[in-house]
């Protein structure tokens, strides 16, 4: 774009003849080809530099361009004629003759052959760089099969020779479906009319009220917010509460509506740039200022701001690409097919946000916000901000020209005094972290060895050379062309990268098992055929998420039973091909939703601020600056795990210690691990006493008065089935147990600690 | 199979995972509270020197000029403008402080004595520690790389100054695993005005499981969270609640054969051995008056002096890495009587530590190592009038070690005559890191974990052993 004018402009001053094309041909590329190619070519970057195109030599490597038209000085020349510290070729000279060739090569204006002037592109055979095709779904008969995913499934399985498991019983499945696509288990109302349901369609229908139900947007949300690095602090030293809350219902909204996922990509990573942006789509670009950030003193802001967009890059390249972009910061990615100029390339789209660089701006820290309120409550906050920043600004004064005892000081005191009441007087507004770009774009370089400080060659705005181009009109390129590439449908990797995430919400991993990483270092995928079907369905569809759900959770592969199959064991041990379904322990969230809904207390109130659910004591004691933990009053205090205020430097340890993200850096996988501290949460903290304490009053409600059928009761309460005898019989010992060690009989008392051991059953943490 | 095999094969398929690479074991392997864990092999490279780590973490920047580097020189040049080649080119904190005027240096105002067979110096302000000059390795001219607290701390702790990487606690215990039973690995204790800045991520298991996560100990209440039964239910019923449990969940193991409830009913039994040993643990009625004065603990508290008893406590039952914080030590305003303030907790029972772990034959086997997470400056630094600090400073800050496999009693390091640099080779905190790593047993190069298509390490690609202080 830029180059093709400079190219133009010169061609004005260095007309070129047909003398000069054969001159480059005959000469120059023979060369170059044999002394520079092998380390500078658009496949082998060394320096950044590509001495392979007229574009690429032009624009140069990491030290800035190679050579100029005319320019005798140009660093090729000075690095051919060892006049520096970079000499060149590697470990030898070259003739003076030879040297002579670029010399002229230079002083003629760089005449080149048409084939030379235009970059190339990189080129690579790994397999998530070629385009997305729509194979056909595998010949198979087989009455186990409900969608085209499963002749897939079965191709694969009858190459092993491994037949499926049939499908799981209702109430398995219903518990399941509903687990992962809202998170929630399901009532017994709710399962009793499934099971009674004898029409064909009755699993479908099932599914459907659960796409449709506004708790499938929490569910997915939450996902969505691992990856965003979601929390409610700022995180580092402060720490300090943070207005994003906004963003995050956004989402949920954004799932509830099934809005594309293409618009759910561009509006949060340009919704700012699009034309006359609604409140809500400058909302959403509240997902990249999820970045931690620091307000400590003395720091210097440039630093953590340059942290902030390096993090965006790395976390765009982990959801949106498979990419370990974050490699290529400090050098050229060992593996992929990224260069260091390529990553500062995508940190420039992201690098003209306006947010705070300098010391002298620390009050705007946090900034730019969205003002959501009338406009006479727009107008007072911004009168009441100035008022603020007047009033610390003539304390400073005052405290400047004061002698003596500051803490004596009449004056001093009442000026702060005035300053804590007017604090006090913080007009109500609703504010939201945004994405805005400044006013002046700022100097993209090339960050020397990853470090800010050391600045490399000028770059542009660009996308990587390995990836199908990126087509605008715009020069440079924008943040919203960047996104648009994104979901263009000739990107081989926003699809199979997206549709592989969520086939490892529903299996516990992806085709790809390195979800984060489709480079060459990452696994292969076991299903390529149907990762690849899976995806193009995907985009075919408009992007259509719920969509995509709908075809996982209808197929027989999903339903199947996921009791061990030996048989299957010996010869799939990890059960890659999938011959059952997997028992996954549930997500930190999700345990707590569960008993929520066991114990009869769950709140179903969507969005709006976060919540203070009881924190065990002491759990917040490890934070530099001491928050206060008031535990939310009403339903407040039984809302969705995904509520709970999320406090990074001292997270709530029943969030944490089940594996919820630290909010650090995308989460593109839940580790799912298996501790005591788990245990200790689930058998002794008293949220979980609170709810044990109301399922046993719940069981001795609601069921007949006899210890087998409240055993019956609150066995189905929490796992969703009858218990069998032995564990009906082996409750029971536990049930009378309790009541002779009573001196007075408590029924409450037996039947809460039969509560205990319900919700502490491996099952009920599990979906089978 | 009975539970036990069960047990057995889950545990020798986690080992083959770990040998086949990335992505098969990451579920498994977080199985088990690092705790609880046999003893790894994983990251046992070499023999080691020591079973047990424990970090005094001086969390603000202890001003190594007022305690162990002495300057004499500092005195001829008090107040005087900072000669340009010691600061020409370098970042501050607080560069708006220091860009009004050249900065003045600032001389110490303690008294330094010698003391060991070394002459190791003291100030006034560390008596205690003088007199374990013979059992201590001080190191001069240690460097970091960020000049801010969280960062700085994180740098110490993870090798990054970025949040999101294992702590050195994990990498330890997710390479060589636990000794104790009924205890986990990894333990954090705190003590001062305020948490550490930073907080849980100076202890984040960061990409490894969350098993290898520090878990934070209160020396006052709870040691861990969540271990006292709740009100109202006796040991009694706590065991049968627990027994009920594994019955139920051993049906269920019997019905599905997934190995991960076998490791569930483990966990549960080592959370009910937790239960029970946790409150010994913090009982220091066990302790006699003797030892409660040596450290200056009192029962009940939660300061430094606890802790330290605690920590000793700690590596006596098994517990492979320990580190307490220990806060306020950012003294930009004034250099004396805050210092004077936190030196005055720290010293007896830094001091004491050392001394009950060596007459109870534990110091061989053990590392404490006392550091912050950078040094002050040689400047002073003024921020309200008849008052002076010290601002950050990262190119020479001060450290001690004691314990096995390192040369106690020796000084190594040197810095330059107002303490700006050092003067012979850069000791780095990945050396530091490195060095730990190496007496635990480690090859700091080999303990290794495959995230995002690269081999991470706590060292990144840096890291030494310090020279000279290896015995």
């Amino acid at each position: 774009m830029r180059l093709a004018c400079l190219i133009l402009a010169a061609g004005s001053l260095f007309a070129q003849s047909a003398a000069d094309t054969e001159f480059f041909d005959k000469q120059v590329r023979p060369l170059l080809r044999a002394n520079c190619n092998g380390c500078h070519s658009v496949n082998s970057l060394n320096g950044g530099l590509a001495l392979d195109s007229l574009e690429a030599l032009r624009k140069g490597g990491n030290r800035g361009p190679a050579a100029t038209p005319g320019d005798n000085n140009s660093l090729i020349l000075q690095a051919v004629r060892h006049e520096g510290a970079l000499k060149m070729p590697l470990g030898k000279k070259l003739a003076p003759e030879q040297v002579a060739v670029l010399e002229q090569w230079i002083a003629k204006g760089l005449p080149v052959a048409q084939d030379f002037k235009a970059a190339k592109r990189r080129q690579t055979r790994h397999w998530a760089f070629q385009p997305v095709t729509r194979p056909a779904p595998p010949a198979a008969a087989h009455p186990w099969i409900k969608s085209p995913v499963d002749n897939f499934i079965l191709a694969k399985l009858a190459e092993a020779k491994i037949q499926p498991s049939p499908e799981a019983n209702r109430a398995t499945l219903l518990r399941r479906v509903s687990l992962d696509l809202i998170g929630l288990p399901p009532t017994l109302e709710e399962l009793a009319a499934f099971e009674n349901d004898k029409s064909p369609n009755a699993y479908e229908k099932q599914v459907d009220r659960l796409l449709a139900s506004p708790h499938y947007g929490e569910r997915q949300a939450r996902f969505w917010l691992d990856l965003a690095r979601y929390a409610d602090t700022d995180g580092y030293t402060i720490d300090a509460p943070r207005d994003i809350v906004q963003w995050r219902d956004w989402v949920i909204n954004a799932y509830n509506a099934n809005m594309p996922y293409d618009r759910f990509t561009i509006e949060q990573l340009a919704g700012d740039l699009l034309p006359n942006p609604t409140n809500d789509q400058l909302i959403a670009t509240g997902f990249h200022r999820n970045t931690p950030s620091n307000f400590e003193g003395g720091i210097d802001f440039e630093q953590y701001r340059v942290e902030a967009v390096a993090d965006r890059v790395a976390t765009t390249g982990s959801v949106w690409m498979g990419l370990t972009l974050g490699c290529a910061r400090c050098h050229d990615h060992k593996y992929d097919p990224i260069s260091q100029r390529e990553f500062y390339q995508i940190f420039a789209f992201f690098n003209n946000a306006d947010e705070v660089d300098r010391e002298a701006d620390r009050k705007y820290f946090n900034k730019p916000f969205l003002e959501i309120g009338t406009p006479e409550q727009i107008a007072a906050h911004q009168k009441w901000d100035e008022d603020v920043v007047a009033l610390e600004g003539k304390i400073r004064n005052y405290q400047e020209q004061l002698v003596g005892n500051a803490d004596m000081d009449e004056g001093l005191k009442k000026l702060r005094g005035e300053l804590n009441a007017l604090r006090r007087r913080k007009p109500k507004i609703q504010r939201a972290m945004i994405v805005r770009d400044r006013a002046t774009p700022r100097d993209h370089y090339i960050h020397l060895g990853g470090d800010f400080t050391r600045k490399g060659a000028s770059v542009q705005p660009d996308t990587p050379s390995v990836m199908p181009a990126l087509k605008t009109q715009n020069n440079p390129p924008n943040r919203l062309d960047f996104a648009r590439w994104l979901m263009s449908k000739d990107n081989p990797l926003t699809a199979r990268v997206t549709v592989n995430r969520i086939w490892q919400h529903y299996f516990g991993k992806g085709f790809v098992e390195t979800e984060n990483d489709f480079g060459v270092m990452g696994d292969k995928p076991t299903h390529p055929e149907l990762l690849d079907w899976l995806s193009s369905e995907f985009m075919d569809s408009g992007w259509n998420l719920k969509h995509l759900h709908k075809t996982i959770v209808m197929s027989g592969v999903y339903r199947q039973d996921s009791a061990n199959r030996p048989d299957a064991a010996a010869a799939d041990p990890y059960n890659k091909l999938l011959a059952r379904q997997n028992r996954l322990r549930l997500e930190a969230e999700a345990i707590r939703d569960s008993a929520l809904v066991a114990s009869n207390l769950l709140s179903r109130k969507i969005g709006g601020p976060s919540v203070f659910p009881p924190l065990p004591a002491g759990a917040g004691d490890v934070t530099q600056v001491k928050r206060e933990w008031k535990v939310s009053p009403g339903e407040d205090k039984y809302r969705r795990g995904l509520y709970t205020y999320f406090q990074r430097s001292a997270a709530h340890p029943a969030l944490i210690t089940f594996d919820a993200p630290d909010a650090t850096v995308a989460c593109t996988r839940r580790v799912r691990s298996n501790t005591p501290l788990q245990a200790l949460i689930l058998l002794n903290d008293d949220a979980y006493f609170e709810f044990a304490q109301s399922l046993g009053k719940r069981i001795l409600a609601e069921a007949p008065p006899t210890t087998e059928a409240r055993i019956a009761h609150g066995w189905k309460l929490v796992t969703h089935r009858a218990p069998k005898p032995a564990e009906t019989a082996r409750l029971a010992r536990f049930v009378d147990a309790q009541s002779d060690a009573q001196t007075e009989k408590n029924e409450e008392a037996v039947w809460t600690a039969a509560a205990r051991v319900l919700l502490n059953l491996d099952e009920f943490m599990t979906r089978e | 199979m009975d539970l036990e095999n069960k047990i057995l094969r889950h545990t020798t398929r986690r080992h083959f995972f770990e040998n086949c690479g990335f992505g098969l074991g990451k579920a498994a392997l977080a199985s088990l509270l690092a705790g609880n864990l046999p003893a790894a092999t994983r990251g046992k490279h070499h023999a080691s020197k020591i079973d047990s780590v424990i970090f005094l973490f001086m969390a603000g920047g202890p001003s190594q000029l007022e305690l162990f580097d002495y300057k004499p020189q500092l005195v001829k040049w008090d107040a005087k403008p900072t000669p340009e080649e010691f600061i020409k080119g370098k970042r501050f904190a607080f560069m708006d402080t220091f860009n009004k005027e050249t900065p003045k240096l600032l001389a110490s105002r303690r008294e330094f004595k010698q003391a060991g067979n070394s002459g190791m110096w003291f100030s006034d302000l560390v008596p205690h520690i003088s007199t374990v000059a013979d059992d201590i390795a001080m190191i001069h001219g240690v460097c970091t790389e960020n000049f801010n607290h969280g960062p700085a701390k994180l740098f110490t702790n993870t090798g990054s100054v970025r949040t999101g990487r294992p702590s050195i606690g994990s990498w330890v215990t997710y390479g060589i695993g636990n000794e104790s039973k009924d205890l986990p690995g990894f333990v954090v204790l705190q003590s001062g005005p305020r948490g550490p800045r930073g907080g849980a991520a100076l202890w984040a298991s960061g990409f490894l499981p969350t098993a290898y996560q520090g878990v934070p100990f209160r020396s006052g209440g709870d040691p861990i969270l969540d271990l006292s039964s709740p009100k109202g239910v006796t040991p009694e019923a706590q065991r049968r609640t627990i027994e009920a449990i594994a019955d139920l969940n051993k049906m269920e193991l019997q019905a599905t054969g997934d190995e991960e409830i076998a490791t569930r009913i483990s966990q549960y039994e080592m959370a009910y051995r937790m239960q029970t040993s946790g409150p010994e643990l913090i009982d220091f009625g066990q302790e006699s008056k003797e030892t409660l004065d040596l450290y200056g603990a009192e029962p009940g508290k939660a300061t430094y002096a606890n802790n330290c008893l605690l920590a000793r406590r700690l590596v006596e039952r098994g517990v492979r890495f320990v580190q307490l914080y220990h806060t306020d030590w950012d003294h930009h305003d004034d250099i004396t009587k805050p210092l004077e303030r936190v030196t005055k907790e720290v010293d007896q029972p830094t001091a004491a530590l050392i001394k009950d772990l060596k007459r109870r034959g534990l110091l061989d086997r053990t590392l404490v190592i006392w550091s912050g997470e950078f040094g002050r400056t040689p400047m002073g630094e003024v921020r309200e009038k008849g008052k002076i600090g010290r601002n950050h400073h990262i190119d020479a800050f001060s450290l001690f070690m004691a314990g096995g496999g390192i040369k106690n009693g020796h000084v190594v390091g040197t810095t330059d005559e107002f303490g700006f640099s050092p003067t012979e080779e850069k000791i780095e905190v990945f050396d530091v890191q490195a060095t730990i790593l190496h007496l635990l047993g480690i090859d700091h190069k080999q303990l290794t974990y495959r995230f995002q298509g690269r081999d991470f390490r706590l060292t990144d690609v840096s890291g030494r052993l310090i020279p000279g202080l290896l015995s």
